[in-house]
């Protein structure tokens, strides 16, 4: 009984922070709901009214919009699913293989994440011109890879530490191939630590602003970042249009949370936890 | 390495000076890239211009991509260090000496005389693409500020239109009695940091931000003339604004479009703003007037700030006779008149400023009575430190007096004209 | 994702086999080698694409290096004088004092919520745990840019939804009231808004930790007439030891590099008062072209996070290499 009361009281304290951290989420999305006449008003509006799709309209009319959609999943997911395959791959050597070089190593991939990254953009430009890989996807993705590698590569170090050794190898003793043995007893273990970092990548890939805008300059080449950027005019802010298009920048990210959070709560760090 | 690609570039630069001039046009190749900024020209305006040049060149690639403005320096820094550059670009006004000096863009003083209306060429926009005797650029569009009032609003309280600052004033004082209850109400409403509003004021009374004499610049913003102007616009802004003092120009359309101001100082296209369907009131047109900032004199105006984009062509574009072919077209006469008529905006030249009617007229004709900033690759360092900006806000906010924040400012801006770059 | 795991898993096999035959030379080589195969890729692609850009900021640092000479490609070496430049310019020592004590608030603050949030997370009812956790992806998820316009416009002088509420609930009249006069005052909402974005990566992190921590240990605590405190401060906390250290490092990176908060609230012109050292660093390079001496603030950047982060690391190489975790 009494438990049961601590619960409610939990539970009453949990959607108070739900309520106070989703403030300002709520006012996004309720913006992007609103009139135009509804948005700047020197009294706000709590509750859109009427509920107007037109900011959603406007936002998914801009020229090149579904361009940029592509563009960003090009890049995102070519980001995420490159470099989970070489961070795990690092992260097993680090974890299962003492190799010279190997302290050196792990002080590199700490130190990169130190570096303010706005002060390579000249220097990254640069390099990318030099091998022609300006306004191509390609050089953002491989400037990507390498920004998200590092704390991929740190947070899978730990989840694979946390994985038995003698587990892979009963499997082996029991007469499972080696894929086999892989499949049933280390995926499953490994399988939240990946998606928990490909979270991360996805995040970090999906709304980078500053590379993407002085690397792709064609229309046709740009993200949905840019997208968003273009809300904002000499001649002031389209609030409506720039609400409505960061929910639909924030949703995808949301929904693939979702549809995996049962793995996620061991995973987001399992791995770091042995860190 | 640095080095080699330093050299990679010189060569490249090189090897574009030898294109040859005498291909007859419909067998000339390649592609155009043209850099323009969100919302600079009505699409149609570019697609006029690349139809008419599609005409005279049919194998030729043009390639218009539009750029966002947050942090716009930023691409064009890189853009410029990049080996493949636009080869052509709308370029701010007052960002053009810095790219020009400094070697971004092509020279093409030699060329002037073949563009269209070059002889009548706004001359504060001819200013901002001379650099040391050079010109570096076509003027493309021009803005210039005038003061947006509510007609209904000046007629409850008794208001005339003012033809001098006195006038003004004595009008926003009738306002405030009027309105004045209303906590959100401004009869002239002055964001603190807007500096560009705040410079007729002290060109009006003879200042000036700063002189050059020789290659020294010396600050100007602390002569008696120019506290005179700041102490008369600090005057009108305690007695009549109640907008941010420590705030930006950016959301003051949006604030007027809310019905409780009765003055801005605005640009000429802030009225489509203000009036927009979306994000403004559409039913304020009719009660919206303009009349230019009036003079200390009466019945003159007082000199304004104009504002604008330029049309420059990258020192390392490998087509430079297309990239001027193309921006004449842009800036010539059938394609500035149609910036008029369809873009609103101020054209190039005072042969077609009479295609203004109505309001825009209004201010069309203040730009015939305007300025530009100290003409110093180094001047884009001063807006980028905000000095004037401060500076106002330090002279609104009571935090210091006018004559120590002009001279902190006067002394900045001093040493940064001067600076070796 | 699948096929990442075979590889992994293949590689991982391959080396037991070879544990297995000690014996065979051929596994022997291949033993050898494999964590240099494993590695190599991902080295590949940092150091591909960092490691030019590296050399060239600290290049770039000892270099008078303007606009035309980023034209040219072609600075002047001057030494160290960016560094006494900097070193010598009030605006600096200013700046890293307030980076400084603004890193330490702001993760003190982040942790301390997050770890808050995160034990409120063991204790709810599954439906509340879902709820508030899909709450903090969204604002994980939510690109930084809009999410700070967003607040700026919520703090707005006369349209800002919260100095309408504040005056509302009777906590004083701020109608007009302006948030960013106060440096002091500006940095509170600087400090809400990078705590509010940082808190959902660090709960849902310190969440997943928690529920590594033994049952059997907390319940033997609490046998033993621990209270609630006692088994946080004696059992919990030196489970998550390791992670709350990785989670501080981080935070501290960071914070201590936090830039599109100050430069999108305060409409990318912001006044002296608010200059973060990554403020400071993208002032001089892009806003006043002076590339040597930005690069110059981006290298001290670097060089104060080794010396903070130090013993961190000092300590994690450690315990990797004694095969500990």
């Amino acid at each position: 009984m009494r438990r049961g009361i601590a619960r409610t009281g939990y539970d009453a304290i949990g959607v108070l922070v739900f309520a106070v951290m989703m403030f300002p989420i709520y006012w996004m999305v309720s913006t992007a709901l609103k009139p135009g006449t509804e948005i700047l008003s020197l009294t706000p509006y709590w509750v859109p009214n009427p509920i107007t799709f037109d900011n959603f309209k406007t936002a998914i009319a801009v020229p090149f919009f579904w361009n940029d959609v592509v563009n960003s999943l090009v890049v995102v997911l070519t980001v995420v699913a490159i470099s989970i395959v070489l961070a795990f791959l690092a992260a097993v050597a680090v974890a299962r293989f003492g190799f010279r070089g190997r302290s050196a190593f792990i002080v590199m991939v700490i130190a990169v994440q130190m570096v303010p990254l706005n002060a390579l953009v000249i220097p990254i430009y640069l390099l990318l011109d030099s091998v022609g890989q300006v306004d191509s996807l390609l050089g953002v993705i491989a400037y990507y890879m390498a920004v998200v590698l590092p704390f991929m590569i740190w947070t899978l170090r730990g989840f694979v530490h946390n994985i038995p050794v003698d587990l892979e190898e009963a499997a082996m003793v029991d007469g499972a191939s080696r894929v086999g043995a892989f499949m049933r007893i280390v995926f499953p273990l490994v399988a939240p630590g990946l998606v928990a970092t490909a979270i991360f990548g996805f995040i970090q890939a999906w709304n980078e602003y500053i590379i993407a805008y002085v690397l792709l300059s064609s229309s046709s080449k740009q993200t949905l970042t840019i997208w968003l950027a273009s809300f904002t005019t000499q001649h002031g802010t389209d609030w409506g249009g720039l609400m409505a298009g960061a929910t639909l920048t924030a949703l995808p990210v949301v929904v693939f949370f979702l549809l995996v959070q049962r793995h996620v709560a061991g995973g987001l760090t399992a791995g770091a936890v042995k860190g | 390495m640095v080095t080699a690609i330093g050299l990679a570039a010189a060569l490249v630069v090189a090897a574009c000076g030898s294109t040859s001039q005498a291909i007859n046009p419909a067998d000339q190749t390649g592609t155009l890239t043209v850099w323009l900024m969100n919302g600079s020209a009505p699409q149609s305006v570019v697609d006029g211009v690349n139809a008419d040049f599609k005409a005279k060149y049919p194998n030729v690639i043009v390639n218009v991509e539009i750029q966002q403005w947050s942090n716009v320096t930023t691409k064009l820094d890189t853009a410029f260090a990049g080996s493949a550059p636009p080869d052509v670009m709308e370029l701010g006004n007052t960002l053009v000496a810095k790219y020009g000096y400094n070697g971004a863009l092509a020279d093409i003083t030699g060329q002037k005389s073949s563009f269209q209306n070059s002889g009548t060429w706004l001359q504060s926009l001819t200013d901002s693409c001379t650099v040391s005797g050079k010109l570096y650029c076509v003027p493309y569009y021009a803005g210039s500020r005038a003061v947006i009032y509510r007609k209904d609003m000046f007629a409850a309280a008794g208001a005339t239109v003012p033809t001098s600052m006195d006038e003004m004033l004595a009008a926003g004082q009738k306002l405030m009695t009027k309105y004045g209850s209303d906590p959100n109400f401004s009869a002239l409403y002055f964001p603190g940091k807007y500096w560009y509003a705040a410079a007729p004021f002290v060109w009006d009374f003879g200042g000036d931000i700063a002189t050059q004499s020789g290659s020294q610049w010396s600050g100007a913003i602390n002569s008696s003339a120019s506290q005179q102007g700041l102490s008369v616009l600090q005057n009108l802004v305690s007695k009549l604004s109640r907008a941010d003092k420590t705030g930006d120009e950016l959301k003051q359309d949006q604030a007027f479009a809310q019905g409780h101001i009765a003055m801005i100082i605005a640009n000429g296209w802030e009225v489509g703003v203000i009036t927009d369907k979306k994000s403004g009131n559409p039913s304020l047109l009719p009660n919206l007037g303009a009349f230019p900032i009036p003079s200390h004199v009466a019945g003159q105006t007082a000199p304004v700030f104009l504002g604008g984009s330029d049309l420059g062509i990258a020192a390392k574009s490998q087509h430079q006779a297309l990239a001027r072919e193309w921006v004449g077209l842009l800036g010539g006469t059938k394609y500035q008149s149609q910036m008029v008529t369809v873009g609103g905006v101020i054209p190039n030249t005072t042969s077609l400023v009479t295609l203004s009617s109505g309001l825009p007229a209004i201010f069309a004709a203040a730009a015939k009575n305007s300025r530009f900033t100290p003409n110093s690759p180094n001047w884009a360092n001063v807006e980028s430190s905000n000095v004037l900006q401060n500076m106002l806000v330090a002279i609104f906010t009571g935090r210091s007096s006018i004559p120590d924040a002009t001279k902190a400012a006067s002394d900045k801006i001093a040493t940064i004209l001067n600076a070796s770059s | 994702m699948r096929a990442a795991g075979e590889i992994g898993a293949t590689k991982a096999l391959a080396r037991s086999h070879a544990e297995a035959s000690p014996f065979n030379f051929r596994a022997a080589v291949a033993r050898h080698s494999l964590p240099y195969a494993l590695i190599a890729p991902a080295l590949l692609v940092i150091l591909g694409v960092l490691g030019w850009p590296l050399v060239m900021l600290l290049w770039l640092s000892l270099q008078h290096y303007g606009l035309r000479e980023l034209f040219q490609h072609q600075g002047t070496f001057v030494g160290l004088k960016n560094f006494s430049t900097i070193l010598a310019d009030p605006q600096f020592a200013y700046t890293l004092r307030t980076t400084i004590i603004f890193t330490v608030v702001n993760v003190g603050l982040s942790m301390l919520f997050a770890t808050l949030i995160a034990l409120l997370l063991e204790r709810v009812s599954r439906f509340v745990r879902v709820l508030l956790g899909a709450g903090l992806v969204f604002v994980w998820a939510t690109p930084v840019i809009p999410a700070v316009n967003l607040w700026q416009w919520m703090f707005d002088y006369e349209f800002g939804v919260m100095n309408w509420l504040l005056t509302r609930i009777g906590a004083g009249n701020y109608l007009h009231h302006n948030w960013f006069e106060n440096p002091l005052q500006g940095f509170s909402v600087i400090t809400v808004i990078v705590v509010w974005g940082a808190i959902p990566f660090l709960a849902i992190s310190l969440h997943a930790g928690l529920t590594q921590v033994p049952r059997e240990l907390v319940e033997a605590a609490q046998i033993d007439g621990a209270r609630a405190w006692q088994v946080f401060r004696h059992v919990t906390v030196p489970t998550l030891r390791p992670l709350l250290l990785v989670l501080f490092s981080l935070s501290t990176i960071w914070d201590f590099g936090v830039f599109n908060q100050v430069w999108v609230l305060l409409n990318q012109r912001p006044a002296q008062d608010y200059y973060l050292m990554a403020v400071f660093s993208f002032q001089e390079s892009f806003r006043v072209s002076q590339y040597g001496l930005g690069s110059a603030v981006a290298v001290v950047m670097i060089a104060i996070l080794v010396v903070a982060t130090f013993l961190y690391v000092r300590q994690t190489v450690r315990s990797i290499n004694e095969g500990g975790a």
